[in-house]
């Protein structure tokens, strides 16, 4: 079973009510913190791209169908904001907690056990995989900024490799969002008392 | 000892490991690639594995966030999340409810109903079914409803959406069906294959779809006839039937209309799925701004609804003598005039606009999260399939299939029971980005029709997702009822709708024509 995003997203920051197992000022939350707010601000504005998407597709659609007009750059811009909501949405949605998890034995844990979960998982599954992305996205957007890659169609948009570039945004911000959920698993592993 | 056969003993050990790394809790995501490479990487020191084959992935990934056809579903989720932060969702419920209040049983059809026409737009079935527990759970509760027949109708109703147009999950499986069934008729040397779009899994599912929701209803109906006591009609006061005609102009028909005409467009082949979108989810802040501007600006719910329905109706008359007049374009311009002016009132009223404001950020930071979170998912499992298919499991999975006693049912029989079995665990989306790009081709290749295999599989995880103990519609539905409502009754009230589903897999099983036809007479 898996929590659903909807109610994941009404929850509070996750790990905020784990505040109480290290003292306020305790350098690893503090930095948690600031990375959460940070990935916070980012995905309050990066959100605003779906209603981009949304205006942009529907003129498309409206503009199409009432007089006949097809701009291809128009066509092009809402694909750039879908795609680039998605990357720049990955980090933000971590934060949300709405990357679903298998919670069968994760939510009856104890509070340590989870912490490790977060730990290894954050460092062996999530690390490897934004680590592959990196490596091979990077001469994948590389090659498409070396040749100045153009959209296929002459009226389409420039700078596709800005485009492809959201893959390594997207790295970026999910680095960093895992940053701060491995300080505070470690916060909560130095200071939450064994067996709770 | 042979690379072919260290690939396959890694390809079953991927797929048991990702089990049990599932299970551990991290989000899957995350889990899925990880483990994929964990075991990439012992293919690749015995040989088995190219590492080279990840190159190809920034590719694959740059199609799948540009793909055309996917943009719909972000657009569709906004519309969704838009009608329910609105509360447009939460009348539209109420007021059926009224309307059919006074007939025994008839709040229960109209759960089914609203959930049959907006579940439809997320496609994510602990969304829908916690939605539906937290509206129409307490009223049906509080007009004497049996509390089995009540959560056991509201969790099937939640699951529709699996299978309802626009259902989030065809759209995708349409997406992974396509690319498996251009590779199965090259492989039969058709090298002018046929295509499969979203429109015909959604007018295959249609029919299906539709039975469900009508069958569902009929069981209410037969409990309300032949126990009066569990679906006992709703006393209805003087008030609200005389405001039930202005009710029924303002918070009923203007959602109807629009999902209709989103709905129909599709299946008409007037519009693509993501015009078709991008026009639901405009209509939807339409509705939102009309709403608000007229619960702003006039004091008391009465004089709102009064307002209201007059917009409405001018709304509709003025659609109806400019369509007839001038085409349907017209009335595209009508609406936009329409959206501009009442944005313009919103924006122009300082509580309109906070409120408005506080809404629409609601809106897109939960489309975003649900839209990240399943794409997300996307990218993490073909990760995993690749490692999967590379390491020789795809011929793993072909022999295996094709040894099932029963040929092509016996294969496809063992694909759904794997599939069911994933759904205790898993969403829809995991399952289908997983399971999907692996036995797909086989089965296709068998001969089996796309249309039907994509509305098979969405019926299936609707059982799944209802069934005792695992079935996760009732956890959700656990975690927003009322104490009163015991897990046994919600247990022991799904069982009947548990019925209906099996019911219908085993008719569309039987005759493929349910899914089949409809396209067929559509598109050829």
């Amino acid at each position: 079973m898996t929590t659903p995003p909807e109610a994941a997203s009404k929850a509070t920051t996750p790990g905020s009510a784990n505040t109480e197992f290290a003292g306020p000022r305790c350098p690893l939350l503090a930095t948690a913190a600031r990375l959460d707010l940070f990935t916070d601000r980012v995905g309050r504005v990066v959100s605003y791209l779906g209603l981009a998407t949304v205006l942009i597709a529907f003129s498309t659609v409206y503009l199409r169908y009432a007089f006949d007009i097809g701009y291809i750059w128009l066509q092009e811009s809402y694909v750039w904001t879908h795609a680039a909501a998605i990357m720049l949405g990955g980090g933000f949605t971590m934060l949300r907690e709405g990357f679903v998890r298998v919670d069968l034995y994760y939510k009856h844990w104890g509070v340590r056990t989870r912490a490790w979960v977060d730990l290894l998982g954050t460092l062996l599954f999530l690390g490897s995989f934004l680590w592959l992305l990196a490596y091979y996205g990077w001469s994948f957007v590389a090659a498409s900024y070396a040749m100045q890659e153009h959209s296929q169609y002459e009226e389409g948009l420039p700078g596709i490799w800005l485009l492809k570039g959201s893959l390594l945004a997207f790295v970026l911000l999910l680095s960093i969002q895992g940053l701060a959920v491995l300080l505070r698993s470690l916060s909560i592993l130095r200071t939450a008392a064994p067996r709770t | 000892m042979d690379p072919v056969l260290i690939g396959e003993l890694l390809a079953g050990g991927l797929f048991l490991g990702a089990i049990a790394a599932l299970l551990i809790g991290y989000p899957i995501a995350f889990t899925l690639p990880g483990i994929a490479l964990v075991f990439a990487l012992l293919g690749w020191a015995f040989g088995a594995f190219d590492l080279s084959y990840f190159s190809a992935l920034p590719l694959r990934y740059y199609g799948i966030i540009t793909n055309e056809v996917l943009i719909a579903v972000p657009l569709f989720v906004f519309m969704g999340v838009m009608l329910e932060r609105s509360q447009v969702a939460e009348q539209l419920l109420s007021t059926m409810g009224i309307l059919f209040g006074k007939l025994r049983g008839g709040l229960g059809i109209s759960t089914v109903l609203v959930a049959a026409l907006l579940a439809a737009s997320t496609g994510i079935v602990g969304a829908t079914v916690a939605t539906m527990g937290l509206i129409s759970l307490p009223s049906m509760l509080a007009a004497g409803y049996d509390k089995r027949l009540a959560s056991g109708l509201i969790c099937a109703s939640g699951t529709l959406g699996q299978i309802i147009p626009p259902s989030t999950v065809l759209v995708f499986l349409a997406i992974i069906l396509q690319s498996a069934y251009s590779e199965a008729q090259m492989a039969q040397g058709n090298f002018a294959p046929d295509t499969l779009s979203v429109g015909d899994l959604f007018a295959g599912a249609f029919i299906p779809g539709v039975a469900l929701a009508g069958m569902f209803a009929v069981w209410v109906g037969l409990v309300a006839l032949f126990r009066p006591a569990s679906a006992p009609a709703l006393t209805i006061d003087a008030a609200e039937r005389r405001g039930l005609v202005l009710r029924v102009i303002t918070a009923l028909l203007p959602p109807l209309m629009l999902i209709v005409a989103v709905l129909g467009s599709i299946i008409a082949g007037v519009a693509t799925p993501t015009e078709a979108a991008s026009v639901g989810a405009a209509g939807a802040t339409l509705l939102t701004m009309v709403k608000l501007s007229a619960e702003t600006l006039l004091p008391g719910a009465e004089q709102a609804r009064r307002w209201m329905a007059g917009v409405w109706i001018g709304l509709v008359g003025g659609a109806v003598v400019l369509g007839v007049a001038f085409g349907a374009t017209a009335v595209l311009t009508f609406a936009v005039l329409l959206l501009l002016a009442s944005t313009a009132v919103v924006l122009s009223a300082p509580p309109a606009r906070r409120r408005f404001l506080h809404i629409l950020d609601q809106v897109t930071q939960s489309s975003l999260v649900i839209t990240t979170m399943v794409f997300v998912i996307f990218l993490g499992a073909s990760v995993f399939s690749v490692v999967f298919t590379r390491l020789g499991g795809d011929t793993l999975v072909a022999d295996a299939l094709s040894a099932m006693p029963g040929g092509v049912s016996g294969a496809l029989l063992t694909v759904m029971a794997i599939m069911f079995v994933l759904g205790f665990f898993l969403d829809p989306f995991e399952i289908i980005f997983v399971v999907v790009p692996i036995a797909g081709p086989v089965l296709l290749k068998m001969g089996v029709d796309p249309v039907w295999l994509a509305v098979l599989i969405g019926i299936n995880f609707q059982t799944s997702y209802l069934t005792p103990p695992f079935g996760f519609s009732l956890f959700f539905l656990r975690g927003v009822a009322p104490p009163s409502v015991s897990t046994a009754d919600i247990y022991r009230g799904i069982l009947p709708f548990v019925g209906i589903q099996v019911a219908m897999l085993a008719t569309v099983w039987s005759f493929p024509q349910l899914a089949t036809w409809l396209p067929g007479v559509l598109y050829d």
